[in-house]
């Protein structure tokens, strides 16, 4: 119980993991607009040549758990990189902590080894830091860390196939959204059965324009309505679209920290 | 013909629905999560060598530092790490404290070779206290996932009714780190290098 107790104290002392709204997670403003977005695009087109998922994320501070420990929440709740390639790697700086780390994935740790990692950390990005050069050393580590992974030979990225039959069925988790969305806003003004009506018309109209099949129509037009009947608060579930994905990566701890 | 299946599918129903599985599914975590940190404590025996290696050449005067890494090596070196080792409570506390002292014995060390300018900007050592301060990262991380596997399985196996289950085939609780040992064995070799 006591053990408990003190798990649940850390808990709640513990600074909470940012979600992954982007590449870069940047909550001190440090980064200028067009730096996050060049930074950004960098991280993307290697992603897209090579397919490996690199990440930066900076906050304030860490404290009072180590970078280390932080780096490593981040990692198991971000899972950047490919399930079961687990081709991430993130960076993670502590700005008034002074303290920054690399973080890399189980896939990596044999071409940015922790020798590899460290010297990256206090030869390339330290000393930017120490002269306030924040974006360069940023830049500039995360330069070093895509030509030491370029040398790995990694399963090629996945080509997105598109086709008549792919985009339909791409579709179709954007029509359950708006189902749901437009279903509650409905139903909100319209009443709980009047609402679930007009979303179960709408979605079979639009399923019928889709697919063409009208049997499949009238079975999406009459999930609709059931979901928006029975639907209660389902619109606190959804807060915008995420620019970014954490392929399922796996981390065990791998990389280094150093001090500025 | 007919009872013997239904007796069967009620038998398979009541062993999934009483824990039975979800003891089996909690004692391979912990066998997976227990060879991971006995995986990365071998990374560290086996950086050893080359690092009283390094040391020794620019530290040759420090031989009481070096005999005791070598033999608190040896020591680890001579107990059996058997994934089975975690059944038995009094081996497992000797594993641990072996660690422990291998341990201590690296971060003496590395204290030692504050002293060594030299040493300290040499390339090489630079690389393996990297590699030893990374590898103490993995231990920790590993460590930790085991403990949560422990916890896991041992609440499985004190709470109802899947404490009935766990008797009739015999699932015991499992020694864990103990704060003490937490203590002790959590103690990271850190050297601060990036100053002055």
């Amino acid at each position: 119980m006591k053990l408990f107790l003190l798990a649940l104290g850390l808990a709640w002392a513990q600074v909470a993991v940012p979600p992954l709204t982007g590449r870069v997670v940047d909550q001190t403003g440090t980064l200028t607009r067009e730096q996050h977005a060049g930074l950004e695009r960098t991280l993307q087109e290697f992603e897209a040549r090579k397919g490996s998922q690199l990440a930066v994320l900076l906050v304030p501070t860490t404290a009072p758990e180590p970078i280390e420990q932080f780096a490593l929440r981040v990692a198991e709740q971000w899972k950047i990189g490919r399930k079961k390639v687990d081709d991430g790697a993130i960076l993670v700086v502590a700005k008034d902590d002074r303290a920054l780390r690399i973080e890399v994935g189980y896939g990596l740790e044999g071409v940015l080894n922790d020798a590899t990692a460290k010297r990256i950390v206090s030869d390339v990005i330290v000393p930017r830091f120490r002269e306030g050069e924040f974006y360069v050393g940023i830049n500039a580590g995360l330069d070093r860390m895509m030509r030491v992974i370029d040398g790995e030979p990694l399963p090629a990225p996945a080509k997105s196939q598109p086709g008549a039959q792919g985009e339909t069925f791409q579709m179709l988790p954007v029509l359950l959204i708006l189902a749901l969305v437009g279903g509650s806003i409905l139903r909100a003004v319209l009443g709980r059965f009047l609402g679930a009506a007009a979303t179960g018309g709408v979605v079979g109209f639009v399923a019928w324009t889709l697919a063409g099949a009208i049997a499949m129509a009238a079975l999406a037009g009459a999930l609709a309505f059931f979901f928006t009947l029975m639907g209660g608060g389902a619109g606190r579930r959804y807060g915008g679209f995420p620019g970014m994905y954490g392929g399922g990566g796996t981390f065990g701890g791998g990389g280094a920290s150093g001090r500025w | 013909m007919r009872r013997s299946w239904i007796a069967l599918s009620l038998l398979v129903l009541l062993l999934s629905g009483c824990g039975y599985n979800t003891l089996q599914t909690a004692d391979e975590q912990i066998k997976s999560a227990w060879s991971e940190v006995l995986n990365q404590y071998q990374r560290r025996a086996d950086l050893v060598p080359n690092l009283v290696e390094t040391v020794k050449a620019f530290a040759t005067q420090e031989r009481e530092v070096f005999t005791r890494v070598t033999e608190a090596r040896a020591r680890v070196g001579s107990i059996q790490a058997t994934p089975e080792l975690v059944d038995n409570p009094e081996a497992f506390a000797k594993f641990q404290a072996a660690q422990g002292e291998l341990a201590g014995a690296l971060s003496r060390l590395l204290v030692v070779a504050e002293n060594y300018p030299q040493l300290k900007s040499d390339a090489n050592f630079r690389d393996l206290q990297a590699q030893l301060e990374g590898t103490e990262n993995r231990i920790a991380v590993a460590r930790n996932r085991y403990i949560k596997a422990v916890q896991d399985y041992n609440v499985t196996v004190r709470s109802f009714p899947s404490n009935l289950t766990a008797m009739v085939f015999g699932f015991k609780t499992k020694p864990n780190f103990t704060v003490e040992n937490e203590r002790e064995i959590g103690k990271a070799p850190k050297v601060d290098f990036g100053k002055k």
